[in-house]
């Protein structure tokens, strides 16, 4: 072997170990908003395909949310203008569970939604929901490492049962920060979980209220 | 020609801009690994275990990669290093192009989002960019390999294959 060789190979690895330590001891330090899980990274698997609009992934034990018969581009969700009752609650949430309760909902049931108290969850970065938010959101940012005791102080707070509705938003658009965290409440055993597909940036194109600041 | 592009001035100028700019693409990952995981993870090829270590010690390496280019220390396994990573970031990037599904690349941090052709247009100018840097990096490697001691950087003891 060439003298360069030998001696380039130990360097090239001396460099990813130098990383590698560099990256051990700022992760260390970071703040919970910037630092990371070595392992066991709390993130559900990707989702594939953001969902579009009025498209029920499930619940079809409910009849007046996606009537077959529709298309699926111009189908309207179950209203929310009742969301403790019926309309929003699997009537056999066995069956649900089974499928896929996800779906989501427009800016319309969100915003009624909003009006009787749904609980809202925020999927964007932390950063992001000190800028702006929906008033009451939650602030539960899928890509930060404290994610799982946020989401332990909002059970504990609201209290939310099984079947319960859970709106969870980000920023529209191609964002899926709130499929995943919708993919992490399934497995939690969360089965009604609505995503507001247009998210914030739709919030505040339709003109309602915001909150800014820490939460 | 063959003189020219090997001529020790333009060796230096190229890897200090090499240098420059990985390290200028590693600070905005350093300061936010959160952000440079999710960016990894919208490529969809690598497993979810793997996303951490990715995010945390990629852009060191990005980083200590540069400044080796920069001061001239390690040269060529810096180079190897820098060729490597551009190899693999055009081929991360190609793949999704290829089928079609539009990224942010997280080269230099989180980026405004477009619209799906446009970020498909920018993959394209993007793995431009790189196969650029690329023969930048080759054009290093090439100076600082076996036998060309003649057109060694003037600092030739701080190369790979000297004395240090």
């Amino acid at each position: 072997m060439p003298f360069s060789l030998r001696s380039t190979f130990p360097r090239m690895l001396a460099l990813a170990g130098m990383a590698a330590l560099a990256a051990l001891v700022s992760n260390t330090l970071a703040s919970a908003s910037r630092r990371l899980a070595w392992s066991s990274y709390a993130l559900a698997p990707p989702v594939p395909t953001p969902l579009r609009e009025g498209t029920v992934v499930s619940m079809p034990s409910q009849p007046s949310a996606n009537p077959p018969s529709e298309p699926v581009a111009r189908a309207r969700p179950a209203p929310l203008a009742k969301p403790q009752g019926s309309a929003l609650r699997p009537p056999q949430p066995q069956a649900a569970t089974a499928e896929n309760p996800i779906r989501e909902i427009t800016s319309q049931e969100a915003w009624k939604a909003f009006q009787t108290g749904v609980p809202f969850l925020d999927a964007r970065r932390s950063a992001e929901y000190v800028e702006g938010h929906i008033p009451g959101a939650w602030c539960t940012p899928i890509w930060e490492s404290d994610l799982d005791d946020r989401l332990l102080s909002f059970k504990a707070a609201r209290r939310p049962g099984p079947e319960d509705p859970i709106i969870i938003y980000c920023s529209g658009g191609s964002c899926r920060d709130s499929h995943l965290l919708a993919a992490k409440l399934l497995n939690e055993g969360y089965f009604h979980l609505l995503i507001y597909r247009d998210g914030f940036p739709d919030w505040v194109a339709q003109g309602h209220p915001i909150d800014k600041g820490q939460p | 020609m063959r003189r020219w592009l090997s001529h020790p001035n333009l060796t230096m100028a190229v890897r200090v801009l090499l240098g420059l700019v990985f390290i200028a693409a590693a600070l905005p990952k350093i300061m936010d690994p959160p952000g440079f995981t999710k960016a990894i993870w919208a490529y969809e090829l690598f497993p979810v275990w793997s996303l951490s270590p990715l995010a945390l010690i990629l852009p060191w390496l990005e980083l200590f990669t540069g400044l080796a280019l920069c001061l001239g220390l390690w040269v060529r396994a810096a180079a190897l290093w820098v060729a490597a990573l551009l190899l693999s970031f055009s081929l991360a990037l190609s793949i999704n192009l290829i089928r079609q599904h539009p990224v942010d690349c997280g080269c230099f941090g989180a980026s405004t989002p477009g619209t799906e052709s446009e970020r498909l247009a920018d993959m394209r100018w993007i793995i431009l960019r790189d196969a650029g840097l690329l023969l930048l990096a080759i054009q290093v490697l090439w100076t600082t390999g076996p036998g060309r001691g003649t057109h060694q950087p003037a600092n030739s003891a701080s190369t790979d294959g000297q004395q240090v």
